[in-house]
């Protein structure tokens, strides 16, 4: 069975993109705009890991991080980032793994598929 | 598991009949929060203070205890606690004071003396009055506030977790036990990414609370300074859910590493060890790591520099060669031990100790303990390995002297994902030996 991947990002071009490369890999993809639609998606979707943005307007990645961390304790995270400075924010910890956005998904790929193999052994 | 309560193993009391007297008289409450003290006289009344403040802001619909379970001089706790009857702290701080006061007990623990018998005595406390949430804080604390006990108690009452550990902002050289051992081999043996699994501070729930009593371990380093480790290590394998809280600045009575830790590092580092043994099946198996939920609001505060003698650890090091060799030759891959000999015969202004040999010599260390290599007895091993943390420290200093607390924190991190990577290593060599 595929695993799903949930994208949260407010920029329309990076989720199509993400959504297109992820697929690409063999991954069911989700999106989100915001994060209180992710938070809503978590639960009806129930995916198996969350690409997540910070800089988004409304409530921002890194308080959704906080809130995910509350209702399912053990979900996947990475957050997916324009900007490396929020990498030494403390709360940036609860995510399994930090990446900064560049036009190469090579390591978020990687990382999804290195996360997503702990569960299955 | 999480919360579920566990069989009751009957072990004898750490309270005293007095202290079980006044509890069955007090019968209930929803949080006890215990600080265990050994002759902290001078500075607890400051920890006692901060608590008391913490619980009438933020818990005031509750009925709480505050317990300090003393190892060493009574009166001199009794005092300080006196000194506190007045309460005029409430005056000055705009918290209004609650309409029934927190009752402040004080008590001497029974059993074997350490950390970890004054911590039983709060959890025996803490199922008699069958609390909802309980907090521990160590009570040298300089630089606790009110804050810390929302922080510790509010995710087990209204989050559901059953264990909460402490996130500081500490100096990059306060911690080294932690830094060095305890978060990397957390990180790397069970998967979890938990910053301060020693800190010292912490919460926890009545289900773990019961877990943690039903086990048969306090005539052991678990009844001194291995409480802490145990206590998050078991946290981790039975499923308890954990999380961090950020308390901002940890300020306590600091130690040099290459002065007087050697206690605190054999009961420790020795209860990491003993604990593989006990959970092997929650660290073999396990690839990779998770990250630790965490709570709270980060300040900008420095902290407190804590200055070490890097080279009196390398000195430490040098010198214990000649007496340790023989113990490393049996406890060390032949390519680590020739690789030591070789850091040992370092001119001090150049001396490095490669982490990744560090790491080998660690998981090789941990192996010799569980499976008695040649005879050898866990203490030896251990006594052995102190040198070795003193090399590794005095590296870590002067790699990252020159760097601020948070490019030092990428480096201890990036330590963590190396135990990560090179813990085939261990695993290999264990599956092969057992």
């Amino acid at each position: 069975m595929k695993k799903k991947v949930l994208v949260v990002d407010d920029e329309k071009n990076i989720r199509l993109l993400l959504k297109e490369e992820l697929s690409d890999e063999g991954y069911d993809v989700v999106t989100a705009e915001s994060g209180a639609v992710a938070l809503n998606m978590i639960q009806t979707e129930k995916p198996d890991l969350v690409t997540l943005d910070i800089k988004m307007p409304g409530e921002d990645g890194l308080s959704i991080l906080r809130k995910i961390r509350e209702i399912e304790y053990d979900l996947p995270v990475i957050i997916c980032s324009a900007y490396s400075v929020y990498k030494s924010d403390f709360s940036a910890v609860a995510a399994d793994h930090y990446v900064t956005k560049s036009s190469d998904f090579e390591e978020l790929k990687n990382k999804i598929k290195e996360i997503l193999s702990y569960d299955s052994g | 598991m999480g919360d579920s309560k566990a069989p009751q193993v009957d072990h004898a009391s750490a309270l005293d009949d007095r202290a079980k007297e006044r509890l069955q008289h007090i019968r209930t409450a929803d949080i006890i929060v215990g600080i265990p003290s050994y002759n902290n006289a001078d500075s607890i009344g400051r920890v006692i203070k901060a608590i008391d403040l913490g619980l009438a802001k933020y818990f005031s619909d509750k009925k709480s205890i505050i317990l300090i379970s003393e190892g060493g001089d009574l009166s001199g706790t009794i005092d300080a606690v006196d000194a506190l009857k007045d309460k005029h702290y409430f005056e000055s701080s705009f918290i209004a004071k609650p309409s029934s006061y927190t009752e402040i007990l004080v008590t001497k623990y029974r059993g074997t003396s350490g950390k970890g018998t004054a911590v039983k005595a709060i959890f025996e406390a803490a199922k008699m009055l069958n609390v909802q949430a309980g907090a521990m804080l160590d009570s040298d604390l300089r630089s606790i506030s009110p804050e810390w006990i929302e922080l510790l108690i509010s995710p087990i009452i209204y989050k559901d977790f059953g264990f909460v550990t402490p996130y500081y902002s500490r100096h990059k050289y306060d911690g080294t036990i932690t830094n060095m051992i305890a978060f990397p081999m957390t990180w790397s043996l069970y998967g979890r990414r938990v910053r301060q699994p020693i800190g010292g501070d912490f919460g926890f729930s009545l289900g773990l609370i019961h877990s943690l009593l039903s086990k048969d371990v306090w005539e052991t380093d678990i009844a001194r300074f291995g409480i802490d480790i145990w206590m998050t290590t078991v946290a981790i394998c039975e499923n308890f859910k954990i999380c961090q809280s950020f308390l901002g600045a940890k300020i306590h009575d600091d130690k040099d590493p290459g002065k007087d830790l050697s206690p605190m590092f054999k009961q420790v580092v020795g209860t990491i060890f003993g604990l593989m043994k006990i959970y092997p099946d929650n660290w073999l198996q396990i690839k990779g790591s998770r990250p630790t939920a965490i709570f709270g609001f980060e300040s900008e505060v420095a902290p407190k520099p804590i200055n070490i003698d890097a080279e009196n650890m390398i000195n430490k090091f040098k010198q214990s060669v000649p007496e340790c060799m023989p113990v490393w030759k049996k406890v060390l891959g032949e390519e680590n031990c020739r690789k030591l000999e070789e850091v040992s015969r370092m001119e001090p202004q150049l001396f490095e100790m490669p982490v990744d040999l560090w790491i080998k010599s660690l998981f090789d260390f941990a192996l010799a303990y569980n499976l008695r290599v040649d005879g050898l007895k866990p203490e030896q091993v251990i006594e052995t390995l102190v040198p070795v943390y003193y090399a590794i420290t005095a590296s870590f200093v002067r790699r990252t002297q020159n760097l601020d607390s948070h490019q030092a924190e990428e480096v201890i991190t990036n330590q963590c994902s190396f135990f990560e990577k090179l813990k085939p290593y261990l695993v290999e060599r264990w599956e092969s030996e057992t």
